[in-house]
């Protein structure tokens, strides 16, 4: 291992510079990070899957733009190596959701995000363990068994997103994407200690990225610094033909990265600080984070978000009941498991369910048939897309008054596995992401450093308006100056796989 | 907790999303359930009169189409790649009324 | 069981359709581009989309919506700006997601009407209606000369998609019943599909085939469907329910399926009235139930019981976008309506002097309409004269042949507007009876040739030369004195004897009306 250097841990500008001064080649960053991957991956259990070929293709192409002196045509991407979740299609790979009942399919195509970020240069590494098909905060619902939390085994990486957190934590990876519905991406983000970016709900396709709940998934890259998330956002954001509900956008989210945040108005969240549940380590890290951006000029600006807490009961009922129609279409007859030796179809299709779907799957599909249910309906259903519309002015009245809001993503540290047992006291893992999701705008997790009592990686959230996503990228991009690009987890650092 | 659902609404549920589950599942399930339904109160504790559903996120968004041009499709081996059973190019599946069924 | 004008006699049926229409004449489905074809290989227009592949999104297809809102603008519906597609939830094999993408509570066009011109044997089945005069309403029906008009609401049409095929195997005669197992085909999911729902407005099966048939024409003037029946492009599900003539309180409906053709949902529709009547006559009970027409055994069978109300589980689709028309979009669309046939044969009327009965009946088909177009162009300025002949030749004669020789399509026999003209012409000038029109006719159908070519080549010209008929006449009249004797003492009978006689000297070629003429004249002189 010693002979290589971790590409992974590198960044997209040092692995541009590296090509283009044939340091290295991309056929040496896709070997050994491969090879890394290898053996990281034994404790890790971050990939699901390696995808050699389509690596040394990949970086074929690069090589052979290197060669002919177009490395500028090859995008901003070029030979960086990237993973995706494994809820993501990519043609001719597993795309498994980390579900038995996805276990054989293969993918016939390929979603956009995952299509862009390889026409950007990436070279795709593989995929990403999750919790089963994105319903969790541990990745300890995979059907595959779990990730660890690169900096700690015995704790999760955060979930959903886990494998896609944890890769970028170890430096597997140096872009990788996840999807975000409640806070599966900032979660693990700031559990594994990385930036981790959720865009404006419509700023990534969803084309090709398996729903769970369609009107508040959104795909987002995981990286070390904010730099990489503003390439890897130039990359995949945009609209798609093929997805009615993204749009058109022409931002270059590396544009202002180095304007810092004097005159920025930031937003704290006083009921935010004061919920219940927050650890002192989290709320002393978010206070502190709020202390630096005053420093560097940012001036902090009170703002009252009064129906964020309805948003997660809104939330556990729009999730369930988008995702207890996404996962109709799992019947055992064009793809996934299908229980042998039935004679009748209606046995078949009970069978396969029961054993295809794991039971938080199926606990939030058959909660969303129950919310959808006649005469349930008007109950919380409606009320829940009511109290979106409240939520969504919250925000929207807030943003009058400041540029982006800062508050925790995550009440803990990352927890031991098997220590949240319970279902409604895991749910609780999303109480500050939530709200975002349901109206939403964009947020992000940055990482600022440890915790005083747990000694584990703590993020903050930085929020932007809807289709602003470049204010969050700023003002954590101002604060990384204070703490510096997120660390590589210590059993991985300096070219250590975690032997 | 209140019983929002009892294990004869969990059973009919089971059957509407033909999922099968045992009786010690079931059983397992329909506490979960009310747990879950239970932490969904203050949804039904808000005044909401006269306040619009927003069923899209992110207003703005309408009439969003594509015109009528064909693309490629799959071929019949791609389309069948994944199928569990498959016979004469179709997805095959077993009787669907089972045996003596109605429907 | 009696028979339906029985039934109706002391019966009121209340019938509303929903009518399945596919937007054939579109090149790709209502979400995906995948081609629209019938009878392709199984599975081979399909993608991602279209199989429900995790991760796959819809995209509509804007012709699709136009298509919607043409048949909404010409069926006399309000087209409502703000609407949304919802996700039906269907647990079953042929719907790839598990859910038709469908439309919720308010659809693309809502409250629309069409009227129903009902005529002969059948406007005689509305009882309730006896008294009328001319112009006078009841209900929703108005009394005219030939019969009566019915108003019939719409409820909605709304935009949706249509499920895969199935074949199923194992059982008698590919039925789902005693199958071991079957096959799915997507190649049709996915495709455009229009559903209208009338309002309960029909009251006879001769009214539901009518409306279909109405829909049908209005479909085709469009352009927007192929409406075969056959082929299932166009599908009508009926619901029947009977009350008690003179009762207000709506009885308890049956649904109806399988009705492929007209006389399906004329005859299906026919023999569940009276059933429901000889149930409800002997004490039973209707049930809530889908019952199937099984043509073959003429009777409808119970296909399933329903118990509650379906529960559709349905909710706003968020992966599509909703809709916002605006008045301009509307506007552009119904600059694209063609003529519908209503106003085709209110023009005909105008133009060419036609009776409101021919005029409906020329438009029934665009084939007749266009044919009978093509004539008057030809007849020029002998249009308004030859309008009635050509149109009793189309309604009569063309109608008959077609009816005769399944699947003939008017374009495709030898009969060309020019030999129609030219036919007519023929009769017109007395040139040829109209007993040999006939002949003509037929001889044009089987032996593709001109009509007068027909005629020369039979003989068949009428001798209407005055100067050759009254050679003829003087030679009957000379060969029979005593008959011109008796005719002029006042047995005026003997005319006929005297026209037959002339017409066996000309071998039937002699115009009668000369050949009367000049009798006339000269016995009277």
């Amino acid at each position: 291992m010693a002979a290589s250097p971790a590409f992974g841990t590198m960044g997209a500008r040092v692995i541009r510079a590296g090509l283009a001064a044939k340091e290295f080649s991309a056929r040496e960053i896709a070997e050994s990070s491969l090879a890394r991957i290898d053996v990281a991956n034994k404790d890790l259990h971050a990939f699901l899957e390696t995808t050699e070929q389509l690596a040394l293709e990949q970086a074929a192409k690069v090589d052979a733009a290197v060669a002919a002196g177009e490395l500028d045509a090859c995008g901003p991407l070029a030979g960086v190596p990237v993973a995706f979740k494994d809820n993501m299609n990519l043609e001719g790979t597993h795309t498994t959701c980390s579900s038995k009942m996805l276990e054989n399919y293969v993918s016939p195509f390929t979603a956009t995000c995952v299509a862009r970020t390889i026409e950007a240069g990436g070279i795709p590494l593989g995929k990403l363990n999750m919790d089963e098909f994105a319903f969790g905060s541990s990745t300890e619902t995979s059907a595959f068994g779990p990730t660890k939390n690169p900096w700690d085994l015995s704790r999760v990486p955060g979930g959903s997103s886990g494998g896609s957190a944890a890769a970028v934590a170890a430096g597997l990876a140096t872009v990788t994407l996840g999807s975000d519905t409640g806070g599966s991406i900032r979660q693990p983000g700031s559990f594994c200690g990385t930036v981790a970016v959720k865009p404006t709900y419509g700023v990534v396709s969803r084309y090709g990225v398996v729903a769970f709940g369609s009107s508040l998934d959104q795909v987002g890259p995981f990286t070390r610094s904010v730099e990489d998330a503003a390439l890897a956002m130039n990359a995949i954001a945009g609209r798609d033909v093929l997805d009615c509900t993204s749009q058109n956008v022409d931002t270059d989210f590396t544009a202002n990265l180095a304007e810092g945040v004097r005159g920025m108005r930031i937003g704290v969240v006083p009921a935010f600080m004061e919920a219940q549940g927050l650890t002192p380590e989290v709320k002393a890290k978010v206070e502190e984070a709020a202390e630096h951006l005053r420093a560097l000029g940012a001036e902090l600006v009170e703002v009252d978000l009064p129906n964020a807490q309805a948003a997660m009961s809104a939330y556990y009922v729009l999730g369930p009941c988008e995702a207890f129609s996404n996962l109709a279409r799992f019947d055992s007859v064009r793809y996934g498991y299908c229980d042998p030796g039935h004679k009748d179809l209606g046995s078949q299709y009970e069978a396969s369910r029961a054993a295809g779907f794991g039971p938080e799957t199926r606990r939030r599909v058959m909660l969303g048939s129950y919310l959808l249910s006649a005469g349930v309906y008007d109950k919380y259903y409606y009320p829940a897309q009511q109290v979106r519309t409240l939520i969504t002015q919250d925000y929207a009245r807030a943003y009058e008054q400041v540029d982006c809001i800062l508050a925790p993503v995550s009440p803990r540290t990352s927890f031991r596995f098997g220590e949240v047992s319970d279902p409604t006291d895991m749910y609780l893992s999303d109480m500050f992401t939530i709200s975002i999701n349901i109206a939403g705008n964009g947020g992000m997790s940055l990482p600022v450093g440890l915790g005083a009592d747990t000694h584990l990686p703590v993020g903050v959230q930085l929020i932007s308006p809807a289709f602003k996503d470049e204010n969050m990228l700023r003002a954590a991009a101002a604060l990384e100056t204070v703490y510096g690009p997120a660390p590589i987890a210590p059993a991985y650092a300096d070219g250590k796989a975690g032997e | 907790m209140t019983q929002h659902v009892t294990e004869h609404d969990v059973r009919d549920i089971a059957e509407y999303t033909r999922i099968g589950l045992t009786d010690e599942e079931v059983a397992r399930m329909t506490g979960d359930l009310n747990a879950i339904i239970d932490s969904l109160s203050p949804i039904t504790e808000y005044d909401l009169e006269g306040v619009e559903p927003t069923f899209h996120p992110i207003g703005g968004l309408s009439n969003v189409m594509r015109e009528d041009a064909e693309e490629p499709s799959f071929t019949q081996g791609v389309a069948l790649e994944n199928a569990p059973k498959q016979q004469d190019g179709c997805f095959l599946i077993p009787s669907i009324l089972g045996e003596g069924g109605d429907r | 069981m009696r028979k339906l004008e029985e039934v109706l006699k002391d019966w009121e049926a209340v019938i509303g359709l929903e009518i399945h229409a596919e937007l054939t004449t579109l090149d790709t489905k209502m979400f995906c581009g995948c081609k629209l074809e019938f009878g392709a290989e199984p599975n081979t227009h399909t993608c991602p989309v279209c199989l429900g592949m995790p991760g796959a999104l819809p995209v509509p297809n804007r012709a699709a919506i136009e298509s919607i809102v043409l048949a909404g603008l010409a069926t006399n519906c309000d087209i409502e700006k703000h609407s949304m597609f919802y996700r039906k939830t269907y647990m079953y094999p042929d719907m790839s997601k598990n859910y038709q993408t469908t439309q919720g509570p308010v659809a693309f066009c809502m409250r629309g009407h069409l009227d129903l011109d009902v005529d002969g044997a059948a406007a005689k089945e509305r009882i309730d209606l006896d008294g009328l005069d001319v112009g006078e309403s009841r209900g929703n029906a108005t009394r005219t000369e030939t019969g009566y008009t019915a108003h019939v609401g719409i409820t909605r049409i709304h935009m949706e998609e249509d499920a895969g095929k199935m074949v199923h195997i194992g059982g008698g005669e590919g039925r789902i019943a005693g199958a071991t197992h079957s096959l799915v085909d997507y190649n049709r999911a996915g495709t455009p599909l229009t559903e209208l729902v009338t309002d309960p407005d029909l009251r006879t099966p001769e009214e539901a085939r009518l409306f279909m048939q109405k829909l049908r024409q209005i479909y085709l003037a469009l352009g927007i469907s192929d409406c075969s029946m056959e082929e299932g492009s166009m599908r009508c599900d009926g619901n029947v329910s009977l009350r008690r003539r003179g009762a207000k309180e709506f009885g308890v409906k049956t649904e109806l399926k399988n009705m492929n053709s007209f006389k399906n949902l004329h005859d299906g529709l026919a023999y569940e009235i009276c059933r429901q009547a000889e149930v409800l006559e002997e004490g039973g009970q209707i049930f809530q139930e889908t019952r199937h027409w099984d043509p073959s055994a003429k009777r409808t069978i119970v296909m399933r019981v329903k118990e509650t109300a379906d529960d559709y589980r349905l909710f706003p689709d968020p992966d599509l976008a909703p809709y916002d028309l605006t008045d301009e979009w509307i506007e552009s669309v119904r600059a694209k309506l063609p003529e519908l046939p209503d106003q085709k044969a209110a023009r005909f009327e105008d133009a060419f002097g036609l009776t409101p009965y021919d005029a409906r009946h020329l438009v029934e088909h665009r084939a007749t309409a266009d044919f009978f177009e093509a004539c008057m162009e030809l007849a020029g300025a002998d249009a308004a004269k030859l309008a009635k002949p050509v149109a009793n030749l189309v309604i009569n004669d063309v109608t008959a042949y077609l009816n005769a020789h399944e699947g003939a399509q008017l374009a495709d026999t030898p009969l060309t507007p020019a030999r129609a003209v030219a036919l007519v012409r023929l009769t017109a000038a007395d040139a040829i009876s109209s007993k040999q029109a006939k002949e003509v006719f037929a001889a044009i159908l089987d032996e593709d040739k001109d009509p007068d070519a027909i005629v020369r080549e039979r003989g068949m010209e009428q001798v209407s030369d005055t100067g050759a008929i009254e050679a003829v006449v003087d030679a009957v009249l000379a060969a029979n004195p005593d008959k011109v004797e008796q005719y002029r003492g006042g047995k005026t009978g003997l005319i006929g004897f005297f026209v037959g006689q002339c017409m066996k000297e000309m071998r039937g070629q002699g115009n009668p009306k000369v050949i009367n003429e000049l009798l006339a004249s000269k016995l009277s002189s």
